[in-house]
């Protein structure tokens, strides 16, 4: 017994000291030889655990980052819903700068600033002044067309009376002459959109919705040919003796921001041809557009056409109606029920009848009858 | 051991080496536990001193071939770890977790001093004080991990009573 004992306690010692040994060997390796040792367990038998410690590390990298990318997130969102209101603002400037240089000379260009409080969008100050050439009475405009006029100057800026202002009027007329009127600022409705109103057109003039108004140049105020608003529809008055139409101004005062003031000497001049062209280039553009959209429903509707045909094809082919067959035939090409028959009542009363819908009207879309059944109104 | 518990004890050894290499790297703490002294000391109370010595270099060797520069330190470490443990289970070998938890804190510090002082990596205050604070704490966070999954893993590591 105390010989087995003593036996294991040497055998324990024995591999105690093996293990030790070859650790102190595995410790004592050179580099070059250490590594190929490491590295193949890594690859062989180890391989798991290292993908595990791996997944598990990429793990905390991400619980790390994940405040850090949330940020990043957020500035990103910031950034993205700011360069919608740039891409706006860049758009609008760009438009400026092509009035700019189809206007050439006359006109002094002005930030205007919106002072007050929402919806309450009538006046504007203006960035320039009288040093700039702005005098009291110069047309205010924008790319799309009127904005205003100054009422009140001053060295280093001025006071412009929007559109929108009660007190504001224009002599306006569609650009082929044909109607003359006053437009004004229209009192809005419950929606509490701004629109314009066209009063005193001459009721043998009619004006059909999306006509163009055009400043007429009439007053002195105004050169003629600035575009202010779009014909909507036309609005009862008490007035009998003239025609009002509703407007959709050309310019929507809340998106005013920067501005040309038009000189005396320019106004004097007048602006023929400034927005006839941009209009030709808008038209164009709006032309491809339309196009390519003809372009593209001809095309969808080819192949709806071609897989209508492959689809009738296939169910001829079984022996089922084709799905594009109407209900009107297939009542004709299937037995019938019999119709009941219709009582017939004497004629009383006419005018009644001659109120409701044409019988004929009805039958048009139902199924004719089949050649066996009885005529309508036949008894049995 | 009969066969039901040394399955047992396998499957118990196997969950502490694979919590080795995904929790401790997930938690990335200065003073990390380390599952797999707890593993060598909780297999090494169940077999001879040995079979611990073999467990504790293989062990060793495993956790030395992710950091080449010090192959063999960890080797050295746990095969003493593992024989002395085994030749003192019979102080250790009770149902007393502050016992197990003392145990284990033992182990675990005397594997960070043969290791830091095997490696040869850190010298002089340093080597002074990994082996004087940080190495008690992490064998201090090694022990109450191996009580508390002592704890959990009861009914795999208590010897069977059928």
């Amino acid at each position: 017994m105390a010989r087995a004992v003593r036996s294991n306690n040497r055998i324990d010692l024995i591999v105690l000291t093996t293990c030790v040994v070859l650790a102190l060997a595995a410790r004592a390796l050179p580099n070059t030889m250490r590594d190929p040792v490491a590295t193949g367990m890594r690859r062989s038998f180890l391989a798991p655990l290292v993908m595990l410690q791996e997944r598990s590390e990429k793990g905390r990298q991400s619980l790390l980052s994940a405040d850090a990318k949330q940020e990043h997130l957020d500035s990103l969102s910031l950034a993205s819903i700011k360069a919608g209101s740039l891409e706006g603002e860049n758009d609008r400037l760009r438009k400026l700068i092509g009035l700019g240089s189809r206007l050439r000379w006359g006109f002094v260009p002005a930030e205007a600033l919106h002072g007050r409080g929402v919806r309450d969008e009538t006046t504007v100050i203006l960035s320039a002044g009288s040093r700039a050439g702005v005098s009291r009475l110069s047309p205010v405009i924008g790319p799309e067309g009127l904005v205003g006029v100054v009422d009140q100057v001053d060295p280093t800026m001025s006071h412009a009376m929007l559109w929108t202002h009660p007190d504001f009027r224009v002599s306006a007329m569609s650009p082929d002459g044909s109607a003359f009127g006053i437009a004004q600022a229209h009192l809005t409705g419950a929606t509490g959109d701004y629109l314009l109103e066209l009063r005193g057109v001459p009721f043998r003039a009619t004006l059909k919705p999306g006509s163009v108004i055009v400043s007429s140049g009439w007053g002195g105020v105004w050169p003629r040919g600035i575009p202010v608003g779009t014909v909507l529809q036309e609005i009862k008055t008490t007035e009998g003796w003239a025609r009002t139409y509703l407007l959709r101004p050309a310019v929507n005062p809340a998106d005013v921001y920067s501005v040309m003031i038009l000189r005396r000497d320019r106004v004097a001049k007048g602006v023929d041809g400034v927005w006839e062209s941009a209009a030709q280039v808008d038209a164009a553009a709006q032309r491809i557009v339309v196009s390519g959209d003809s372009a593209a429903k001809s095309a969808a509707l080819a192949e709806a056409a071609a897989r209508r045909a492959v689809l009738d094809s296939i169910a001829r082919a079984n022996g089922v109606a084709p799905a594009g067959v109407t209900d009107s035939t297939r009542a004709v090409s299937q037995p019938v029920a019999p119709r009941p028959v219709p009582v017939r009542r004497p004629p009383a009363d006419t005018t009644v009848r001659r109120d409701t819908t044409p019988r004929d009207t009805t039958r048009r879309d139902s199924a004719p009858p089949p050649a066996n059944a009885p005529p309508p109104g036949a008894t049995r | 051991m009969n066969l039901g518990g040394a399955i047992r004890a396998t499957i118990s050894f196997l969950i502490f080496v694979v919590l080795h290499y995904t929790l401790r790297p997930l938690l990335g703490w200065r003073a990390p536990m380390d599952f797999l002294v707890l593993a060598l000391l909780l297999a090494s109370v169940r077999v001879r001193p040995a079979t611990a010595a073999v467990i504790g270099f293989i062990l060793g060797m495993i956790s030395d071939s992710l950091a080449p520069d010090a192959l063999g330190a960890g080797a050295i470490a746990m095969t003493i770890v593992g024989f002395g443990a085994s030749y003192l289970k019979a102080v250790f070998f009770a149902d007393n977790l502050v016992l197990n938890a003392f145990f284990f804190f033992l182990g675990k510090w005397v594997f960070d001093i043969l290791y830091f002082i095997g490696e040869q990596r850190v010298h002089g205050v340093e080597l002074v004080q990994q082996l004087l604070l940080w190495s008690p704490l992490s064998a201090a966070v090694t022990a109450a991990v191996g009580v508390l999954l002592l704890f959990i893993m009861r009914p795999l590591l208590e010897p069977s009573t059928a």
